[in-house]
C-alpha cells in the first residue's frame, strides 16, 4: 500500500501502470466477495449433500443431479413449465412489442400517452402485479370471472386454481409487464435506422409489408436478438409472480422457487444447489451468447 | 497528495462496504416473530404483547407478526440465521421435531421447571414438550377440527339431524345439492385444507393406528389399505360434494361462500368463528367427521400450538421470561375467554365456556385417539410432496396410483437421508 | 446491443414522415379507435385494482366487480397506510435502494473509468466478467449470500440489502457507463495532464459531470429495479419492521385476505415511488433502458 502511494509521475519505462487498478480495487472486491466466490461456492454446494445446519458438508459428487434427471417429478415440472414460460416470452411479447413500436414510430397525436400505457406495468414490482393479477383472476368476484358470468359463462374456470390453467394464467401477468419493456427497445432500434435506407427503398417502390420485411426487420436484427436473450434470461429468472400467486401449487413449479423450497423448507441445501446450477447452466449457454457477440464488437471497435 | 486522497477515499468506500458493519447496540429487547396474522389472533397477540412491554420496559418485546404461509416457509431460514428471532409461533408434532433434531430449538427444561410448568400442564402437552431428556416446546392452545355446516341451509334441504355415518354424509350431500347448495366449501389454494380430508378419511377407513404410523414413515404410500381411503375420498368427488376449482381460493375466502349461503359445509379447524361474521355466528353449527366403520376406534385432529425458543436466540434469557409470560395461567385464560382457544394447563377456569366450545371439548375428549394434522404429524418434505399429491388427486383422481408411487419416491428418499 | 448502447443521445430523426390523403384520414381514425381500446384492455387490470380500491368488499361480494358502484371510500387506503403498515414498509423501501443507488453507481464509475480510459492487460476479461454477471440467475448466489450475510452480522438489516444490490447491480451499471465514458474524447484529459491534474481529479471533476446525463439514466431505471426486489428482501430479512414494501406486500394478503379494497389499496401505494419518478424522469427512465439493453 505504501508502495502504491508512492507513485507520482507516469515513468517512461515500461513498467505495469496500476492507476487502473487502484480504480477497480473495491468495485472489483465487493464483486468478488458478493458475485464471484458465491456462485462458485453453489457450484460446490451443489456436490454435497449439506442440510443447512451441519457444519461441514458431506460431499455426495453428481448424485443430487443424478436424482434431479431420473427421479424428481416437481424437477420436471417445473423444468417444463420454465421451458413454457420460455416459449411464451420469446415469441408473443416480441410480436407485440414489435407491432405497437412499428405503430409508435409514426408522429401520432397523444401517441406518448399510448406509450406510457403500454409501459406503465414495467414500474410496477413483480409483487403488485401478482396481487392485482390474484385479483383479475379470482373466482367468485374478480374481473375475468365477473366479465364471463355476465355474458352467459355458467361456470367460468377457477384460473389459478386450474392445474392446466395456472401456469398460463401466471404467465400471461408476466406477459403484460414485457410487452411494454420490448416495445421500448424496439422504439430506440427503429430511431436508429438511418432513413436513407427506408427512403431509398421506398423510391425504388416498395410497399408498406415490403418496407418491414425486407429492410426494416433485418435492420432491426440486432436488437431482435437482444430482446431474446433478455427474455430467456427473465423466463428462467422467474420467481416472484410464481412465488406471490400460487407458491408453486397448482403445477405452476418454476425451478427459481423449487430451489428455493428444497432448500429452505427442506433444509436440502445441497440439492437446492444442484437446482440453481443447472438453472446456472442453463442460462450460460444464453450468457455465452450475448457475451460473444460482445466480444465481436468490441473486437471490431 | 491529490494521489493519496482519492486513494485513501476509494480505501474508505470499499471499507465502508465490505467491513462488519453492525455496531448494533446490545439491548435486552426479545426478538418475538409470530404466524398470528388473522385479524382475531393478530388483535389478541398484539394486546398481551403490549401488556408485558407496559410491564417490562427493561425487556421489550419486539413483535414481527408474519402473514401466516409465509412464515411457514420463512422460519426455515430464521432458524439457521444468525441472529435467529428469540421467540416464535409454531406447531407442536413432528413439525417441531424436524427442527429439534436438527438442534434448532433451544431446551427449555430448566424454564419449565422454574416455572411449574410441570405440574400446571396435562401429561398429555408435557410429553408433546418432551424429546428424550429435555423440553423442547412450549404448548399453549389447543383446537378441534370438525365439519363446520350452516343448520338453516341443512334445513332448506330437508336434511334431519348432523350426519353420523359416512352414508348419511353422502345422503346429505344429495339432498344440498338438489336444492343448488353446494355441499362442502373448501379454499385450498395453500393446500393444507385438503390434507384435513385425507386425514379423516384415512382415520375413519383405516383407523388411528395406521395413520399414524404412516405419518411417521412406518408404513408404505403403496399399502392396499390406502386405495380404500381413496376409494372412499373418490365417492365424493363422485356424488358432487365439493365446490369447483377448491384450490383458487384461500380457506378464509371459502368461508364466503358459507355466510353467502352457497355451500353449507366447510372441514376447518375451530378457527373458522375467527373468519366468520359474529352476527351471523347463530347459524354455525359443527358436527363429528362421520363414521365410516364403527369398528375402527376413533381419531381426531386437534393441533397444538406453541412457542419456542430458537437455539440461536440473541437473549436466552429474556427468552425465557417472555415465554413464562406466553404459558402463564392469565395468558391461557385470556386466549381462552377472547379466543375460545382450549387451555394446555389443567388450572385455566373454563367453566365459563360457550355452548359451542363445550362441543369441542366433548368432541375431543370422546375421541380415541388425537392426531394433530397431516403437516404437523409427517415431516416437512413429506408434507409438501403428500399435499401435493392431495391437490393432483383433486384435480385428477385417475391419477392416484402415479401420485402414491411419487408419495412413496418421497418416503423412501427421507428413510435414504435419515439413514446417512 | 451495442448499436443501441453507444448512443444516449436520441436522435431526433423519424422513420417515416406523416403521410397525408383522404384515404390515410379513415386509416387514421381506425387507428385511433384500435389503440384506444386495445390501450382501454391493456390498462383494464390497473383500472379494476383502482376502482376496487375504492369500494367496499362487502358491496363487491353481494354484486359482483361489474356491478355500478354505489359508494366509493377512502377508508381503504387509511387502513393500507396504517393498519397495514405500509408507510413503514415505503419508508423501509427509500433505505434500501437510496444508498444501494449511491453505492452503485459510485463504484461502478470507478471501474468504468478505468475500463473505458486505460489500457492494460486484464481490461477486457474484466468488462466480460461485468456484462456476463448481469445475467446470472440469483438463485446461485442465494445460499451462500445468505451464509455470507450471517458469517459478517449482516443477516436482517438493511445493511445487507444495500450491499447485495449494490454488489449484483454494480455489473450493469459499469457496462453501461464504460461504453459511455469510451465515447468522452481523450482531448479533454490530455488538457487536464498537461496542468498537473491527477487522475482521481480527472476522474472527479471531468468524468463524473460528464457522465451525468448517463447517470441520471441508470439512477432512474435501477432505481425502480432495486425499489421493487422481493426475493433478497424476504431472504435476507426476517423483522417485520424492516422489510421494504414489495415484501410487506405480501402480508397484506394474509391479513387482508378476503378484503381485497385493501390490498388493491396497498398495492397501488406501493407502486407511487416508483410511478413518480417513472412521471417525472421519464425520459432518463427510457433511455436507461436502451442504454444497456443488458438487463
Amino acid at each position: 500500500m505504501a508502495a502504491a502511494l508512492q507513485i507520482k509521475k507516469p515513468v517512461v519505462r515500461r513498467r505495469i501502470n496500476w492507476t487502473p487498478y487502484l480504480f477497480l480495487l473495491a468495485p472489483l472486491a465487493l464483486y468478488f466477495v458478493w458475485i464471484i466466490a458465491p456462485t462458485f461456492y453453489t457450484i460446490y454446494l451443489s456436490l454435497t449433500n449439506w442440510n443447512g445446519v451441519d457444519p461441514v458438508p458431506g460431499f455426495v459428487g453428481l448424485q443430487n443431479f443424478e436424482r434431479l434427471f431420473t427421479k424428481d417429478r416437481t424437477f420436471s415440472e417445473a423444468l417444463l413449465n420454465n421451458v413454457r414460460w420460455l416459449v411464451v416470452f420469446i415469441t408473443i411479447p416480441t410480436t407485440l412489442g414489435l407491432g405497437l413500436a412499428m405503430i409508435f414510430n409514426n408522429e401520432m397525436r397523444g401517441g406518448r400517452w399510448y406509450k406510457i400505457s403500454f409501459y406503465s406495468p414495467l414500474v410496477m414490482s413483480l409483487p403488485v402485479i401478482g396481487l392485482i393479477w390474484g385479483w383479475v383472476y379470482h373466482p367468485r368476484a374478480g374481473l375475468l370471472n365477473g366479465f364471463l358470468q355476465a355474458i352467459g359463462v355458467s361456470s367460468p374456470p377457477g384460473w389459478l386454481g386450474d392445474r392446466e390453467l395456472a401456469i398460463w394464467a401466471v404467465i400471461i401477468a408476466a406477459v403484460w409487464r414485457q410487452v411494454g419493456y420490448v416495445m421500448v427497445l424496439y422504439l430506440a432500434g427503429l430511431k436508429n435506422i438511418d432513413p436513407s435506407f427506408v427512403d431509398a427503398a421506398r423510391v425504388d417502390g416498395a410497399n408498406r409489408w415490403q418496407l418491414f420485411r425486407h429492410v426494416v426487420l433485418p435492420l432491426l436484427a440486432p436488437v431482435t436478438t437482444i430482446i431474446v436473450v433478455i427474455s430467456i434470461i427473465d423466463s428462467l429468472r422467474a420467481f416472484d409472480l410464481v412465488s406471490i400467486m400460487t407458491r408453486g401449487a397448482q403445477n405452476t413449479q418454476v425451478l427459481a422457487n423449487f430451489m428455493y423450497i428444497e432448500a429452505f423448507n427442506n433444509y436440502r441445501m445441497g440439492y437446492g444447489a444442484a437446482i440453481a446450477v443447472v438453472l446456472f447452466a442453463i442460462s450460460l449457454v444464453f450468457i455465452g451468447f450475448y457475451l460473444s457477440r460482445v466480444i465481436r464488437d468490441e473486437l471490431e471497435y | 497528495m491529490s494521489r493519496n486522497k482519492w486513494f485513501i477515499a476509494v480505501l474508505l468506500i470499499s471499507i465502508a462496504l465490505l467491513s462488519v458493519a453492525s455496531v448494533l447496540a446490545q439491548d435486552n429487547s426479545v426478538a418475538f416473530n409470530s404466524y398470528s396474522s388473522d385479524p382475531v389472533p393478530r388483535a389478541f397477540e398484539e394486546s398481551m404483547v403490549a401488556a408485558w412491554n407496559e410491564a417490562h420496559p427493561d425487556m421489550p418485546v419486539q413483535h414481527s407478526i408474519i402473514n401466516h404461509e409465509d412464515f411457514k416457509q420463512a422460519i426455515r431460514a430464521y432458524l439457521i440465521a444468525e441472529p435467529a428471532p428469540d421467540v416464535l409461533t409454531w406447531f407442536a408434532g413432528n413439525r417441531a421435531r424436524f427442527f429439534i433434531d436438527r438442534g434448532l430449538i433451544m431446551d427449555i427444561s430448566d424454564m419449565w421447571e422454574a416455572e411449574g410448568f410441570d405440574e400446571a400442564y396435562a401429561p398429555g402437552f408435557n410429553a408433546l414438550a418432551t424429546v428424550g431428556e429435555g423440553k423442547y416446546f412450549l404448548p399453549t392452545s389447543y383446537y378441534w377440527w370438525a365439519i363446520y355446516y350452516r343448520p338453516s341451509l341443512f334445513e332448506k334441504a330437508g336434511i334431519e339431524g348432523e350426519p353420523e355415518t359416512f352414508d348419511q354424509l353422502l345422503d346429505a350431500c344429495d339432498k344440498l345439492n338438489a336444492v343448488g347448495i353446494t355441499p362442502f366449501t373448501i379454499g385450498a389454494r395453500f393446500r393444507w385444507p385438503a390434507a384435513a380430508w385425507f386425514d379423516y378419511l384415512n382415520m375413519r377407513t383405516n383407523g388411528p393406528e395406521f395413520h399414524v404410523d404412516l405419518m411417521l414413515l412406518k408404513e408404505s404410500y403403496l399399502d392396499e389399505r390406502l386405495q380404500a381411503t381413496f376409494a372412499n375420498w373418490q365417492k365424493l368427488i363422485d356424488r358432487k360434494c365439493f365446490v369447483e376449482s377448491p384450490a383458487a381460493l384461500d380457506w378464509q375466502e371459502a368461508v364466503d361462500d358459507m355466510v353467502q349461503e352457497r355451500a353449507a359445509m366447510y372441514l376447518m379447524g375451530g378457527f373458522i368463528v375467527d373468519s366468520y361474521p359474529d352476527e351471523m355466528e347463530d347459524d354455525l353449527d359443527f358436527f363429528r367427521f362421520p363414521i365410516i366403520d364403527p369398528a375402527i376406534p376413533v381419531g381426531e385432529d386437534a393441533p397444538t400450538d406453541g412457542y419456542f425458543i430458537a437455539a440461536q436466540a440473541r437473549n436466552p434469557e429474556g427468552a425465557k421470561a417472555f415465554l413464562a409470560y406466553l404459558g402463564s395461567k392469565e395468558y391461557q385464560q385470556a386466549a381462552f375467554e377472547q379466543m375460545g382457544r382450549l387451555p394446555t394447563r389443567t388450572d385455566v377456569d373454563i367453566s365459563g365456556a360457550t355452548p359451542p366450545v363445550q362441543k369441542g371439548i366433548q368432541l375431543i375428549q370422546s375421541a380415541d385417539y388425537i392426531a394433530q394434522f397431516f403437516d404437523r404429524d409427517t415431516t416437512p418434505p413429506m408434507a409438501e410432496v403428500g399435499m401435493d399429491g392431495f391437490m393432483r388427486f383433486w384435480d385428477n383422481p385417475a391419477d392416484i396410483n402415479a401420485i402414491l408411487q411419487d408419495m412413496e419416491n418421497e418416503r423412501l428418499r427421507i428413510l435414504e437421508e435419515e439413514s446417512e | 446491443m451495442t448499436t443501441v448502447a453507444k448512443t444516449t443521445t436520441p436522435p431526433g430523426t423519424r422513420t417515416a414522415a406523416p403521410a397525408a390523403g383522404t384515404g390515410q384520414m379513415w386509416g387514421r381514425a381506425g387507428l385511433y379507435v384500435f389503440l384506444t381500446v386495445l390501450t382501454i384492455i391493456w390498462l383494464l387490470p390497473v383500472i379494476a385494482a383502482f376502482i376496487t380500491s375504492f369500494r367496499t368488499m362487502d358491496e363487491i361480494s353481494i354484486n359482483g366487480f361489474w356491478s355500478v358502484p354505489q359508494q366509493f371510500t377512502l377508508s381503504n387506503f387509511n387502513e393500507a397506510w396504517n393498519q397495514a403498515r405500509v408507510s413503514r414498509y415505503l419508508g423501509n423501501s427509500f433505505i434500501i435502494t437510496i444508498p444501494a443507488l449511491i453505492g452503485m453507481l459510485f463504484l461502478s464509475s470507478l471501474s468504468a473509468y478505468a475500463l473505458a480510459r486505460y489500457k492494460f492487460k486484464l481490461n477486457l476479461p474484466i468488462y466480460f466478467m461485468f456484462v456476463a454477471g448481469t445475467m446470472l440467475p440469483f438463485q446461485i448466489l442465494l445460499l451462500p449470500v445468505f451464509r455470507l450475510t450471517n458469517a459478517l452480522n449482516l443477516y436482517n438489516t438493511h445493511l445487507a440489502l444495500i450491499i447485495i444490490h449494490t454488489a449484483f447491480q454494480m455489473g450493469f451499471c459499469t457496462f453501461v457507463l464504460r461504453n459511455f465514458m469510451r465515447t468522452v474524447p481523450g482531448e479533454i484529459f490530455d488538457a487536464a495532464r498537461v496542468d498537473g491534474a491527477s487522475e482521481f481529479r480527472m476522474f472527479w471533476q471531468i468524468m463524473i459531470p460528464l457522465s451525468l446525463p448517463a447517470m441520471a439514466a441508470l439512477a432512474t431505471l435501477e432505481f425502480t429495479w432495486v425499489f421493487n426486489d422481493y426475493l433478497w428482501a424476504i431472504i435476507l430479512l426476517q423483522d417485520d419492521t424492516l422489510k421494504p414494501v414489495t415484501a410487506g406486500l405480501a402480508t397484506l394478503r394474509g391479513q387482508f385476505n378476503t378484503n381485497w379494497p385493501v390490498i388493491t389499496a396497498g398495492a397501488l401505494i406501493a407502486t407511487l415511488p416508483t410511478l413518480i419518478v417513472f412521471i417525472f424522469l421519464q425520459r432518463y427512465f427510457i433511455q436507461g433502458l436502451t442504454l444497456g439493453s443488458g438487463k
